[in-house]
């Protein structure tokens, strides 16, 4: 298990940011786009063998000339405040065949990456991913925010949009983050290492399926930017966001009524739209689970996109 | 992970350069692990080692299977006489890259062994009563030429489809071609209403190409016997049911089935030849 660098820069009080796939891909959007908009160069990888099995083969008249591997890269962009390491990791290590990195290879994952933090001199990451509520997909996404000491709570607290869990209807300050984007919290913790895991709203509904939702990326990369002290072109973003919200409310229409009279009362159930009228009851969410999954599931919505 | 040996082995052997036959027990018609279990019996071959599950599979209790409580195995057997070595192995859960590092380190190190081949069943849209074909992957070029003479298909062109991952056989090989060991994957598509059953005729095929390429002296007889055993099952089936009998001349001609046609040559098959 190692560390391969390509280049080691000197960076100026640099922060990391980190991403793994997700719920979708909320904080995999936020921080390829902002990586991109950077133009953030590859710095180093992780050795993949220990971690994965090989995610691709080519082969080219009978012979096999390419064995692939989902790759843990790390990249790095110059900036005025803090110059930011990237982290982007194609899979999550998990034992077991799950999702979410779990076990003695995810934790050994986890150490890697704060490894290169520390090396390069980082004082603090961000991980981010997707916090699964009950909202309306035309709502804002807020951001939940989830530092790993009582310390940061205040400087998160007056972020534009980010929230706290205590913030959260029926939290009470409580939850988990499931993966690498938790993982890595608890040990830069151990490390003493500040670390904090933004997490941009996805609607409940879409939950199970494998569509991106760049909504939730936004409003990451808006707390992101207030974070870091920067601005962040946001077109590409704003367009990819844009085509999601024609793309789910080209299916939404074809709903049921009574399926979408029930997601239609979605719309008054958070903070984002705080004129709440009627709120949903548990029993109201398992339906519009339920509904949204036969009704997806008929129209072959489980595709892999 | 174990932090004790990761395989182990029995004895002495007399190879010299042997090549090396992989076969998984996982596999569309158990056509690796029918193959080799011909050559062990036929070769006379001997345990000679085997790799350690721990680390490679999930020590939680035991899967039944026909009434008999299973446990993985991954076993090393030689012919001295023949100059062989044949691995027989479950597929590992996890630890892949350890797994097939000790079947190299096998291979390799205690072995001496020149190149390996890897079995496996691809499943067929095709009738059972067309010849089976021998696709090959090499892991390097010049391996194609020597292995034209014994009619193995050598031009396939393929990449892994999205939510698919590779086989372990192009991963082995892919691990050998980095320790500068040779290596083949060695496919037969096997007819989908056989995959759940036995297709002799494709485990002739592949004993035929080792047969040939090692000049084995392989005894052919029990494999012909099997081969007609099944050929008079399906005649019989057949003269009960001219339906399915249309069904193969369908598939013969290249039309294929619709869904429900194909599950009950499929149910029908496997319920007559088991």
């Amino acid at each position: 298990m190692a560390i391969k660098y390509i280049k080691e820069p000197e960076l100026v009080d640099p922060v990391m940011i980190a991403s793994w796939p997700g719920i979708g891909n909320v904080g995999m959007i936020a921080v390829d786009v902002l990586r991109r908009v950077m133009r953030a160069e590859m710095m180093a990888y992780i050795e993949p063998q220990d971690f994965f099995y090989p995610s691709r083969v080519i082969i080219r008249s009978g012979e096999l000339v390419e064995l692939g591997f989902p790759s843990s890269e790390f990249y790095f962009a110059r900036n005025e405040r803090h110059d930011l390491i990237f982290f982007v990791g194609e899979e999550q290590p998990a034992e077991g065949g799950g999702v979410y990195a779990t076990g003695s290879k995810a934790y050994a994952m986890a150490n890697l990456v704060l490894d290169v933090a520390q090396k390069c001199g980082c004082k603090r990451v961000y991980t981010s991913g997707a916090a699964v509520t009950p909202m309306h997909h035309t709502a804002r996404s807020r951001v939940w925010a989830v530092p790993n000491c009582a310390e940061l709570l205040p400087e998160f607290k007056k972020y534009d949009n980010a929230v706290l869990m205590s913030d959260v209807e029926g939290r009470g300050g409580e939850g988990s983050i499931t993966g690498l984007n938790g993982l890595l919290l608890g040990i830069a913790r151990r490390r003493g290492l500040e670390a904090v895991c933004v997490m941009g709203e996805i609607p409940i509904y879409l939950q199970g399926f494998p569509f991106p939702y760049p909504k939730g990326s936004k409003s990451v990369l808006e707390v992101l930017a207030a974070a870091l002290g920067m601005w962040i072109d946001m077109e590409r973003i704003d367009l990819m966001a844009q085509d999601s919200e024609n793309e789910l409310t080209g299916l939404y229409n074809k709903l049921p009524p009574e399926i979408k009279e029930r997601l239609d009362r979605l719309k008054h159930t958070t903070v984002a739209a705080p004129e709440s009228m009627e709120a949903i009851t548990d029993d109201d969410k398992r339906k519009i689970l339920d509904d949204v999954d036969k009704f997806f599931r008929r129209e072959g919505g489980g595709e892999q996109r | 992970m174990s932090l004790g040996p990761v395989y182990r082995l029995h004895g002495e052997h007399k190879l010299q350069k042997p090549a090396l036959i992989v076969a998984w027990l996982e596999d569309a018609s158990s056509l690796g692990v029918r193959t080799v279990d011909y050559l062990i019996e036929g070769l006379g071959c001997r345990e000679f080692g085997e790799i350690l599950p721990e680390g490679f599979f999930p020590m939680a209790g035991v899967n039944v299977v026909d009434d008999v409580a299973q446990f993985p195995e991954s076993k090393f057997y030689v012919s001295d006489e023949s100059n062989l070595v044949i691995f027989r192995s479950n597929i590992p859960r996890t630890g892949w890259h350890g797994f097939l590092n000790a079947v190299l380190d096998v291979a390799g190190h205690d072995c001496s062994v020149s190149e390996i081949y890897t079995l496996g069943a691809m499943i067929s849209p095709a009738a059972h009563t067309l010849p089976r074909l021998l696709i090959s992957i090499v892991n390097q070029k010049e391996m194609k030429e020597e292995l034209e003479p014994f009619n193995v298909m050598t031009g396939t062109d393929y990449e892994t489809p999205p939510g698919q991952k590779p086989t372990l056989s192009s991963y082995l090989i892919w691990l050998a071609k980095q320790r500068m060991i040779r290596g083949v994957n060695l496919w037969v598509p096997v007819p989908y209403y056989l995959v759940s059953i036995d297709d002799p005729t494709a485990c002739k095929r592949l004993v035929y190409f080792f047969n040939s390429k090692f000049d084995l002296g392989v005894d052919f007889t029990k494999l012909d016997m099997r081969v007609a055993e099944q050929n008079d099952k399906i005649a019989g089936l057949f003269q009960r049911s001219p339906e399915l009998e249309a069904f193969v001349r369908r598939l013969e001609a290249g039309d294929g089935l619709d869904g429900e046609e194909s599950e009950k040559l499929a149910r029908e098959m496997s319920e007559a030849l088991k």
